[in-house]
C-alpha cells in the first residue's frame, strides 16, 4: 500500500475506517504526509523561534556572563536596569525618536499620497523618487549620510551653511544633534512607504462620496475633515503604529552614525537607542541576563502599543 | 488632491514646494552616484561640485595603486584592492547568496505549512497556528541573544548557516499565506487528490501557482530585510569569508572619518550596495506597491 492512498480515500470519502488499525497507527497513516511536509519548518522554528523566547526569558532573571552557568538572581536586572542612567538615556532618545519619526512620517506621507496619489505619469514618477530611499536606502545610503553631515571642508550640508553665511556645524559631534539628525534620517527612509499605504487607502474611499458632498456644498477642507480623513482612520492607525513600532526597534542608524569601536552610543550617549544597548550589554559587556531583560522590557513595551492599536481600532468599529 | 479638479496654474504652484522636497530626498542618491566616479581631489573639494568633471573607476580599480599599498602613499585603493584579501566580490557573493536562498526557503516553508494548515489539517494544528499568531507578537530582540547562544553552541560561527537558518522559519509569512489559500475552493484540492496528486504535488502544482500575489508580497520585506540586515551578521560572522556587504560597509566606514580617501572607495561600494535594490524595485515597481497596500488598505 502507498503512503497516498490511505489520505486519499479518507478525504474523498467520510471519515469512516475501511480498515480495523490501531489509533496510533491509524494517525500515523492519515496525518504522517502532512506531517513530515510541515517537519522542516516546524524543527526551525522550535528551534529559532519558541525555543530562545523561553530562553531569553530564563535568562533574564539570571547573572549570565555567556561562558559560566547562569545564576538565578530573581528580578534584579529589572530593578538595575530602571536604575540605570544609560538606560534611560536608551529609552529617552528611542522615544524622542519615535515619536519625531512616526508623526513626521504619517504626517508627510499623507501629504504626499493626496498631492501626488493621482494616476498621471508626472504622479507616479515623483511616487517613485518618495519611494525609493524605503527600498534603496537601508546599508547603503548610512555612510553617504555620515559623509553629508560630516564637519570637513567636503560635508555638503556645512558646504551649503556656509553659502548661506552660516556658522558651520558639527553634526555628528555634537550631542544635540543626535536624535534631530536620526529622526530626519528616519522620516527620509519612512515617509515615501507611508505614502504608499496611504495612496492605496485613498483609492479605496468611493468617489461619489465626495461628489454627494460636493453637491452639497461643501468645500475642499471640509471634504478633508469631514470624509477623507475619517474614512481613512483604519489606514491612519495601521501607518502610525507599524511607523512607531518600527522606529522603535531602530538599531542600524543609531549605531552606524553614533558607534565606533571604542564607544558605543556617540557622545553623552546621545545616540544610544534601546536596541543598541541591548547590543552593547549583551556582547560587549557579556551581560546576557541584562540584556535579555532589557529585550523583555522592548517586548513590554511594544505590547502596550500594539493594544493600544487594538483598542483604537475597536473605538473605530463603533463609529 | 486626489478627486479635485483645480486650476492647472494653482495646481502647479501648490506642488512646487513637493518638487524641491522629492529634489532633496534624491541628492543623496545623486550625491553618492556621482562621487563614487569622482576622482579622490575632486571629492574633497570646497566648494563641492556637482557633476562628474573628471570621470574615473579608480574608486572601484585603481590600475596605478599596487594592491597592499602604504596608507600615505600617492595613489589610493579601489574598493575591489581594499578588501584584496577577501574580496568585494566575494562579499556580493555572500549577501547574494543569502538573501536569495532565504527569500526562496522561507516563502517555501512558510507556504507549505500554510497550505497544511488550512487543507490538511492534522489535530494539533490549531495550535501551531496560535502558537505561529503569538510568536508574531514577540520583537526579534528578544531571541537574538539566545539564537547567538544557540548558533554558538552548535559551532556555527562564520558560517552560512548561521546566517541563513534562523531566519527561514518566518511566522508572519504563514500567516499572510493562510489567508491567500483560504481563497482557494476546497473542490480545487479535493479534485487534484482525486486524481492522484500527493500532498507535495497539489502544493507546489496547484496552490503555490495560485499564490503568486502573495508570494510576491511576501518575497519583498524578507528580501530588504535580509539584504539590509546588519546586527546578526555581526553577532555571528567574524572572518572575512562568510561577510556580507552591510559588514564590509561597516568597517569601510570606519575608516572614512581617519582619511578622506576612503571616501572614493566608499561611496563606490554604497552605490554597488543599493544598485541591486534600485534595479529590483525599477523591475518590480507594482509588485512593491500592491504588496505593501494588500497589509493596508483593510486595516
Amino acid at each position: 500500500m502507498t503512503n497516498h492512498a490511505p489520505a486519499r480515500v479518507q478525504n474523498a470519502a467520510p471519515p469512516a475506517p475501511y480498515r480495523r488499525a490501531h489509533p496510533a497507527r491509524r494517525f500515523l497513516t492519515q496525518h504522517a504526509p502532512a506531517l513530515g511536509l510541515t517537519l522542516p519548518f516546524l524543527i526551525l522554528f522550535a528551534l529559532f523561534g519558541i525555543w530562545p523566547v523561553l530562553r531569553s526569558l530564563y535568562l533574564s532573571f539570571t547573572d549570565y556572563d555567556a561562558i559560566s552557568t547562569p545564576t538565578l538572581i530573581g528580578t534584579a536586572n529589572y530593578s538595575t536596569l530602571l536604575a540605570d542612567p544609560r538606560f534611560v538615556k536608551a529609552l529617552t532618545n528611542t522615544a524622542t525618536y519615535m515619536v519625531g519619526t512616526s508623526l513626521l512620517s504619517t504626517a508627510l506621507g499623507l501629504l504626499l499620497a493626496l498631492v501626488f496619489g493621482g494616476q498621471r505619469l508626472s504622479d507616479q514618477i515623483m511616487r517613485a523618487c518618495f519611494f525609493l530611499p524605503s527600498v534603496a536606502g537601508g546599508v547603503g545610503l548610512i555612510s553617504v549620510f555620515k559623509w553629508l553631515f560630516s564637519s570637513e571642508d567636503f560635508g555638503l550640508i556645512n558646504t551649503l551653511r556656509q553659502w548661506l553665511s552660516l556658522d558651520p556645524v558639527r553634526f555628528l559631534g555634537s550631542p544635540m544633534y543626535a536624535v534631530p539628525i536620526l529622526i530626519a534620517l528616519g522620516v527620509w527612509g519612512l515617509m515615501g512607504y507611508n505614502m504608499i499605504l496611504f495612496v492605496a487607502g485613498l483609492r479605496s474611499i468611493p468617489g461619489d462620496i465626495y461628489e454627494a458632498a460636493a453637491i452639497d456644498g461643501a468645500n475642499p477642507t471640509q471634504r478633508f475633515w469631514r470624509i477623507t480623513l475619517p474614512l481613512l482612520r483604519p489606514t491612519l492607525l495601521f501607518v502610525l503604529v507599524t511607523s512607531m513600532i518600527g522606529a522603535f526597534q531602530e538599531f542600524f542608524s543609531f549605531y552606524f552614525l553614533f558607534s565606533d569601536t571604542s564607544n558605543v552610543g556617540g557622545i553623552l550617549d546621545s545616540g544610544l537607542s534601546l536596541v543598541v544597548y541591548l547590543y552593547d550589554l549583551g556582547f560587549r559587556h557579556l551581560q546576557m541576563g541584562m540584556a535579555s531583560a532589557l529585550a523583555w522590557i522592548l517586548f513590554l513595551m511594544l505590547f502596550a502599543l500594539t493594544l493600544l492599536n487594538l483598542k483604537l481600532g475597536r473605538i473605530n468599529d463603533i463609529d | 488632491m486626489v478627486g479635485e479638479r483645480q486650476h492647472p496654474l494653482l495646481s502647479t504652484l501648490l506642488r512646487l514646494p513637493f518638487y524641491l522636497l522629492a529634489v532633496s530626498v534624491m541628492i543623496p542618491y545623486y550625491w553618492m552616484a556621482t562621487n563614487a566616479f569622482k576622482t579622490i581631489p575632486e571629492i574633497v573639494r570646497n566648494p563641492p561640485t556637482w557633476w562628474v568633471h573628471t570621470f574615473t573607476l579608480d574608486n572601484f580599480y585603481n590600475p596605478g595603486a599596487a594592491p597592499g599599498a602604504p596608507k600615505d602613499s600617492a595613489e589610493f585603493l579601489g574598493i575591489f584592492q581594499i578588501f584584496a584579501n577577501s574580496g568585494f566580490g566575494q562579499f556580493y557573493l555572500n549577501s547574494v547568496l543569502i538573501t536569495l536562498v532565504t527569500v526562496v526557503g522561507s516563502l517555501l516553508l512558510a507556504s507549505l505549512v500554510a497550505y497544511v494548515l488550512v487543507k490538511r489539517p492534522f489535530p494539533g494544528s490549531g495550535v501551531l497556528f496560535a502558537l505561529l499568531l503569538g510568536s508574531m507578537m514577540i520583537p526579534w530582540e528578544v531571541t537574538i541573544i539566545p539564537n547567538f547562544l544557540t548558533v554558538r553552541d552548535l559551532g556555527w560561527i562564520n558560517s552560512y548557516q548561521a546566517l541563513i537558518l534562523p531566519g527561514l522559519a518566518k511566522a508572519f509569512a504563514v500567516f499572510f499565506f493562510r489567508q491567500a489559500i483560504l481563497g482557494i475552493p476546497d473542490d480545487l484540492v479535493d479534485a487534484a487528490r482525486i486524481d492522484g496528486a500527493g500532498e507535495l504535488r497539489i502544493w507546489w502544482s496547484v496552490v503555490l501557482p495560485m499564490l503568486r500575489p502573495a508570494l510576491a508580497a511576501i518575497a519583498i520585506p524578507v528580501m530588504l530585510g535580509e539584504w539590509n540586515n546588519y546586527l546578526w551578521p555581526l553577532l555571528v560572522i567574524n572572518d572575512d569569508a562568510h561577510q556580507t556587504l552591510p559588514l564590509a560597509l561597516g568597517k569601510l566606514a570606519g575608516n572614512l572619518t581617519y582619511d578622506p580617501r576612503g571616501a572614493g572607495p566608499m561611496m563606490a561600494a554604497s552605490f554597488l550596495v543599493s544598485l541591486p535594490m534600485v534595479i529590483v524595485f525599477l523591475l518590480f515597481q507594482r509588485q512593491f506597491v500592491q504588496g505593501l497596500s494588500s497589509g493596508a488598505t483593510k486595516g
